[in-house]
């Protein structure tokens, strides 16, 4: 890590790790809106990271920011952090100014129609709380108004808001974007890998020290060879999302994603399909460590696996980059692969 | 904030620029030095033996590319012989005659052979002159190599060696062994007792090789039998007693290369080609799934590589790249099995994607046994993690 990866993962996991124990947790899924942390973490400007500096960004990479993200993901921070920073990005890149609060990335469920713009159920994280909305399509990023459409409030797994929102939208700026359509979608994978990559961790590091707490028949659970060999099975599966996801933060950096030559598509879709797969068994594994207790409300295990479950099909899963790359590959030909990945 | 994952970092590592060039040039090296090579001896790889490409490798500057330029080497850095290595592999190029040679035992005696050892025998590294295998394993010693019991006992002249070595692939046709023996037989001493040592198999008497028959019905691997074998005095490698300590510098070389995810891509390059026409979305997906893990896995092996050129240590790093390598590529033909309903077939029936996926499918069960078992794979890392 740079200097300035090393002072934002300080700083941005001093924040969550004091504002985020069981209780502020369970708290803010049972019954808050964790407001005080939101104006923290716009005071301290950790949703400007990526931004422009006429925005007030510093102008970071995704190599830079991506200590931010994957903090997220290990403190499981119950707000729209991810969303704020990539929708900086994107602002950035199209020149855009966005308005005050929180956005909601468009990501499906909208149509355009001689420049009306209709939701139709689109799935929006934490969408009755947006201040504004974003969307992408045809060469244009839209800023829409975030009022008066319908609301059906549902959670995921992880009891985040993944709002449903029908209506018309107003549009408030629009902004020419090289940017293509389906680049949120591309963008939201990528913060998913990168989060899921974060919660893994946290996960791995809570199964180490309960197996090296807990005792039973005379020895710490550690000391089993069975136990071990879970360990170090679900850490090489924590080590390969990671991988895979800072990776594709570094070829963002180096070729964007609209470049037509190469750009980071390709790694971004083997890391979210990296990461989905493998949430299946660092799921698994990291509760088969703990027993009995990481299946309690008490213990807090499930702050970070039941977000896991729902990460893993959010901005598309297994089946859908699976898929991509699948086609990829059948349509580029076996010969044609290998120069893919080394691309 | 501490966490375990911060213990195993892979940084990406862009490859220099230049290297594409390079890359390039083997590319098209190895597209028109295989096209007569049958498809079933490409999916061997790095354990098909041919002397005479490994000298055509040579002759490009190709082999022992790390080894310093004094004795024969081109200096370069680990990146160029990474891309050197990694499209030989794709390519199921047959590199094993130079494998072992080329892998560890130039870098291995760069850092403790002698200066005659140097002189004498890197510049054959270099020129694809040289066939070495590894005398680890012992009849008795598998995983816990340590309790190795052939004795290598000082005599006025050097040393008179006695036991038996096993799974030595190539020695029945080796020109060196590098074999770890126990050279002190203090009970006491069980990792301190041992030393390595350089063999001239062209030249020394009383070393047989028993060639034994792979299930496949390959004949790569051996039992060799050392009877009173004489040594001079300056077959010893490096320092007397530290073999174990060497031996574990060398396994590092050995467990970290891109061969240990990297042995069945020949079969997923077939296999797409298989499935072109192929619109399900299930198969499409595994697909997928299979590409993205490759592509990760190289991403991972590639930063091993850069921590290597830095001069770190990724013992741990390169285990778990060995475990995860070693499930991707135990798994693939058995994924392709169920992908798709062309039976595997012997060499010489059927199309080559059933050729390749027939031998694959009875070599699998080797590639978690070769180099280091995933159990103790995962005991490394248990012990890297700090809970061992």
């Amino acid at each position: 890590m740079n200097e300035l990866q090393n002072m934002l993962h300080e700083s941005v996991s001093r924040l969550f790790e004091d504002e985020l124990d069981w209780d502020a947790l369970t708290r803010y899924e049972k019954v808050e809106w964790p407001e005080s942390l939101w104006d923290k973490v716009i005071e301290q400007g950790i949703d400007k990271v990526l931004a422009s500096e006429s925005s007030g960004g510093i102008e970071a990479s995704w190599s830079d920011a991506y200590p931010v993200l994957r903090a997220c993901g290990r403190y499981t921070v119950p707000l729209p952090v991810s969303e704020a920073i990539l929708g900086q990005w994107v602002a950035r890149q199209s020149g855009a100014e966005l308005p005050e609060g929180i956005p909601g990335l468009l990501t499906q469920g909208f149509s355009i129609q001689e420049s009306k713009f209709s939701l139709n159920k689109s799935i929006v994280p934490w969408g009755s709380r947006c201040s504004y909305y974003m969307a992408i399509h045809d060469s244009e990023l839209f800023i829409l108004e975030a009022q008066k459409q319908e609301v059906e409030t549902q959670n995921n797994l992880g009891r985040d808001p993944r709002d449903r929102i029908s209506g018309e939208a107003r549009i408030l700026d629009r902004f020419p974007t090289n940017l293509d359509n389906d680049s949120l979608l591309y963008l939201g994978a990528l913060v998913r890998s990168i989060q899921i990559g974060g919660a893994s961790a946290a996960a791995l590091d809570l199964a180490v020290t309960y197996a090296s707490d807990r005792e039973q028949f005379g020895r710490s659970l550690a000391k089993f060879q069975a136990i071990q060999h879970h360990l170090a099975d679900l850490a090489g599966l924590v080590a390969s999302v990671d991988a895979i996801a800072i990776a594709a933060c570094a070829r963002l950096d180096l070729s964007g994603i609209t470049d037509d030559q190469r750009n980071a598509r390709f790694e971004i879709a083997a890391a979210k399909c990296r990461a989905s797969e493998a949430v299946e068994k660092i799921t698994r594994l990291s509760h088969q460590i703990h027993g009995a207790i990481g299946f309690t409300y008490e213990y807090g295990l499930h702050f970070l696996t039941r977000r896991m479950w729902a990460w893993r099909t959010e901005y598309g899963g297994v089946a859908y980059w699976g898929q991509e790359l699948g086609k990829l590959a059948v349509e580029s030909g076996g010969n044609e692969i290998w120069p893919i990945i080394t691309a | 904030m501490e966490s375990i994952a911060d213990k195993l970092r892979f940084d990406p590592c862009q490859l220099p620029d230049d290297l594409h060039l390079l890359r390039q040039e083997v590319r098209a090296f190895l597209t028109d030095e295989l096209q007569e090579y049958s498809v079933v001896k490409r999916s061997h790889s790095w354990e098909a033996y041919d002397a005479e490409f490994s000298a055509k490798l040579g002759e490009r500057g190709w082999l022992g590319m790390t080894l310093p330029k004094q004795y024969g080497g081109q200096g370069c850095s680990a990146f160029e012989r990474y891309v050197v290595v990694e499209e030989c592999l794709v390519a199921g190029a047959p590199t094993g005659f130079h494998w072992v040679a080329d892998r560890q035992s130039g870098t291995l005696l760069t850092r403790y052979g002698n200066e005659t050892q140097k002189k004498e025998i890197i510049p054959k590294i270099t020129a694809g002159k040289a066939c070495f295998c590894i005398g680890m394993s012992e009849p008795n010693s598998g995983s816990d190599l340590a309790s190795l019991r052939t004795k290598a006992e000082k005599t006025e002249n050097g040393w008179l060696v006695n036991g038996t070595k096993i799974w030595t692939s190539q020695a029945h046709r080796a020109d060196y062994m590098i074999a770890l023996f126990r050279s002190d037989p203090d009970p006491d001493k069980k990792h301190a007792g041992l030393s390595q040592f350089l063999i001239d198999l062209k030249k020394t008497r009383g070393i047989t090789p028993r060639t034994i028959e792979n299930l496949a019905g390959g004949k790569n691997f051996n039992e060799v039998s050392f009877v009173d074998v004489e040594l001079p005095a300056d077959a010893l490698i490096g320092t007397e007693g530290e073999g174990w300590k060497q031996v574990t510098e060398e396994l590092a070389l050995e467990r970290s290369g891109p061969e240990r995810y990297l042995s069945c891509f020949y079969l997923l390059r077939e296999l797409i080609d298989v499935l072109k026409d192929c619109a399900n979305p299930a198969i499409l997906a595994k697909i997928g799934t299979q590409v993205a893990w490759a592509t990760t896995l190289r991403t991972m092996s590639l930063s091993i590589a850069s921590q290597l050129h830095a001069g770190e240590n990724p013992t741990l790093a390169a285990s778990v790249v060995k475990d995860l390598g070693c499930q991707f590529e135990q798994s693939l033909p058995g994924l392709a099995q169920e992908l798709c309903d062309l039976e595997p077939t012997l060499e010489g029936y059927g199309v080559p994607y059933q050729q390749i996926l027939g031998n694959l499918i009875q070599i699998a069960p080797s590639f978690s046994l070769r180099g280091g078992t995933p159990e103790i794979m995962r005991g490394i890392i248990a012990k890297g993690m700090g809970i061992r």
